[in-house]
């Protein structure tokens, strides 16, 4: 699927309304990322007030998903799309409640950072937590680049990425738990950190959902609750069935 | 008809005559005929065969005669041709220049067209913004940046362009703008700012820093100062000395405090926050304040015209009445009189201090918004300023999305506006227009 084949319909305001909500769906990923980086800021410069406001801004996110899903009923409702749009508006429907939750993380992380902001912080300013957010930020751009260019083989890359961030995750924990059972007084903020992690892994999982849907959107296979290895031979050999077929 | 068409004719007419000729002299002047025409064929089937053969390749082909109006046709092919080849290396030429400089370019640039779709974009644009050459062409610039505030910027370009965060490298900042030109054709210029948004972070955690670290021996000072000053047994002629550094310490405590407030206000990022302050109240207990002031002083007369209230910082609202008033104060002599008017306006809300004072002359209005700048050293310095009263009144309007105007008359007076737009304001239950 080709950028051009937002604009393939005989008529113009079709191709107006599907481009629009593209173009939608990408504004809010671009305000949930903001969201993110501030979160994440907040953190690391211990700024409370940042935390607070990213809290309190997340209502700007469920004002989107909210009016972006009412686009994508009535599109529905008045143009009853097939084949290749039907997908792009099933994916739509899916892929912002996913940035809506991750809008939701950043909301958590945001409000912890808040807290930790006037706590005693370990020697190394969380840089496990920081390097893990910086996975993440990169998986989410990478997730709405894909979603942009509509490009099945970046959101692969993002779906592999995921393992890696599960992985920090893990250790992140078991670290976190080590710290606590040698010294009780940091378990407050030891649970803490380790809600900061979970927040930033459900984030990660969010982003490998909306790659899904990319794939699905662009070849129209269904690649949930499969293995990485199935998901990467069934984009090849879409990719090679599409390549033959132009 | 040009002479060698003439040629031509006249040539395939003596062609055929000769044929009919010797026809009629052999017999069968048809056949002779039809022999004569079909060698005319021939003859000008090689011909197109050779202008063919021109056309299509590249290397030159031998004119078969020197002469004639073939010779001629394919030497002006020949002439076409080698121009234009010519002419299309020369735009190669240009082309490849072009592409190399703008290559080279350390800033980043990129064309879009109406739908701010992506037309162009050179290397740099590639690095700074994370661009694709091979599948971006033709894609919405703000579907690849989508940046809150330059997807905002992007539909209302103007002013001094925005630093967003580089969406392909970390901590990276990049200043951009949009330059519209040609027919509904735009370029964004990227550049990297990364070190300048560092310096200027620095300088200002420099003078925040040292101002907090200045404070507290200052306050050590000022305290054994006051505490010296009360005694009653101080010699004489220590008291003069004495009151002159409590005095001094006081002010330097007054600059570091107003230092510091100068720094927050311009290292806050975002806008005020929308909280609700009362106007009138702060400005009714401020104006009390200083009619109560035990030293000598103007008079002081307060208007409220409007009940609105301002959705802002409170804090930095209250700093920026008490620093017009404060200054209308001391620069009027206290014959004079000061009118703090806030009022309602066709668009917004507006708070304006008169003075009777000493006036501005009018090529200083422009900087005297500057940090420490004084339009008489001397004297402002004596009247006990600090010098950035002004600036601190800039920067909390402009964060709450006011403007300042500042009309002055030399020796006659100055008039301060704060100007706040109507998305700032609240009203009391219809009792805005009551009041108006």
């Amino acid at each position: 699927m080709e950028v051009e084949d937002l604009r393939q319909h005989i008529s113009r305001s079709f191709n107006a309304d599907i481009e629009s909500l593209h173009n939608s769906v990408l504004t809010m990923g671009g305000l949930v990322e903001e969201q993110l980086d501030r979160a994440i800021e907040a953190l690391t410069q211990r700024d409370s007030a940042l935390g607070l406001q990213v809290a309190h801004d997340d209502v700007k996110i469920n004002r989107m998903e909210v009016s972006i899903d009412e686009d994508c009923s009535r599109i529905l409702a008045t143009r009853a799309p097939a084949a290749g749009d039907l997908r792009l508006i099933v994916a739509i429907i899916k892929a912002i409640t996913d940035l809506e939750r991750i809008g939701d993380e950043a909301e958590k992380i945001g409000r912890l950072a808040a807290r930790l902001a006037g706590v005693e912080r370990p020697t190394t300013n969380y840089r496990e937590l920081r390097n893990l957010a910086r996975h993440v930020k990169q998986m989410i751009r990478g997730t709405l680049d894909a979603f942009a260019r509509l490009d099945a083989n970046g959101a692969l890359a993002v779906v592999k990425e995921d393992e890696v961030v599960d992985e920090d995750y893990e250790s992140i924990c078991r670290q976190a738990i080590t710290f606590m059972m040698e010294d009780p007084r940091t378990i407050s903020r030891g649970m803490d950190s380790m809600w900061l992690a979970r927040s930033l892994e459900r984030i990660g999982d969010h982003c490998k959902n909306i790659c899904e849907y990319v794939i699905y959107m662009v070849h129209g296979k269904d690649i949930r609750y499969t293995s990485v290895e199935a998901i990467e031979a069934e984009v090849a050999r879409a990719g090679e069935a599409a390549e033959a077929a132009s | 008809m040009p002479k060698r068409w003439a040629q031509q004719v006249a040539l395939l007419a003596a062609w055929l005559a000769a044929a009919a000729l010797l026809g009629l002299v052999f017999g069968a002047p048809a056949w002779w005929l039809t022999a004569a025409l079909l060698l005319y064929v021939a003859y000008t089937l090689r011909y197109i065969y050779l202008l063919d053969r021109m056309l299509d390749g590249s290397k030159r082909v031998a004119p078969f005669a020197t002469r004639g109006l073939w010779a001629e046709i394919l030497a002006r092919v020949d002439r076409i041709k080698t121009k234009s080849r010519n002419r299309k290396k020369k735009f190669h030429r240009v082309l490849r220049e072009i592409r190399e400089s703008t290559g080279a370019l350390r800033d980043g640039g990129v064309i879009l067209n109406g739908d701010n779709e992506i037309v162009w974009f050179n290397p740099a644009a590639t690095w700074l913004l994370g661009l694709d050459p091979r599948t971006d062409i033709g894609r919405r610039i703000d579907n690849l940046i989508r940046h809150p505030e330059f997807v905002s910027y992007l539909a209302e370009p103007g002013g001094e362009g925005i630093t967003i965060p580089s969406p392909k490298m970390e901590s990276a900042w990049l200043a951009l703008q949009i330059i519209p030109y040609g027919r509904d054709q735009r370029i964004a210029i990227v550049r990297n700012v990364t070190r300048e948004i560092k310096l200027e972070r620095t300088r200002r955690d420099f003078v925040a820093n040292a101002s907090h670290e200045l404070r507290s021996p200052l306050t050590v000072l000022s305290g054994y100062l006051d505490t010296l000053a009360d005694d009653e047994d101080l010699p004489e002629s220590w008291q003069v000395p004495i009151s002159e550094m409590l005095r001094q310490s006081n002010r330097m405590t007054r600059i570091l405090s107003d230092l510091m407030e100068l720094m927050h206000l311009e290292s806050a990022e975002s806008d005020a926050s929308h909280d609700f302050v009362d106007v009138c109240t702060m400005l009714r207990l401020m104006v009390g304040d200083f009619d109560s002031a035990t030293a000598e002083h103007p008079a002081v007369t307060l208007h409220l015209e409007t009940d609105a209230a301002l959705l802002g910082n409170e804090t930095e609202v209250h700093s920026i009445f008490f620093n017009l008033v404060h200054n209308a104060v001391r620069f009027t002599p206290a014959s004079g009189s000061v009118e703090v008017v806030w009022r309602a306006e066709d668009q917004g809300a507006a708070l304006e201090v008169t003075d009777t004072g000493i006036g501005i002359p009018a090529e200083e209005i422009p900087r005297i918004t500057e940090r420490f700048y004084r339009v008489d050293p001397g004297r402002s310095r004596a009247m006990g300023g600090t010098g950035l009263g002004l600036a601190i009144v800039k920067h909390a309007v402009q964060r709450h999305n006011g403007v300042l105007e500042i009309a002055s008359v030399e020796g006659e007076g100055s008039t301060f506006r704060c100007r706040f737009a109507p998305d700032r304001l609240v009203y009391r239950g219809g009792q805005a227009e009551a009041a108006v």
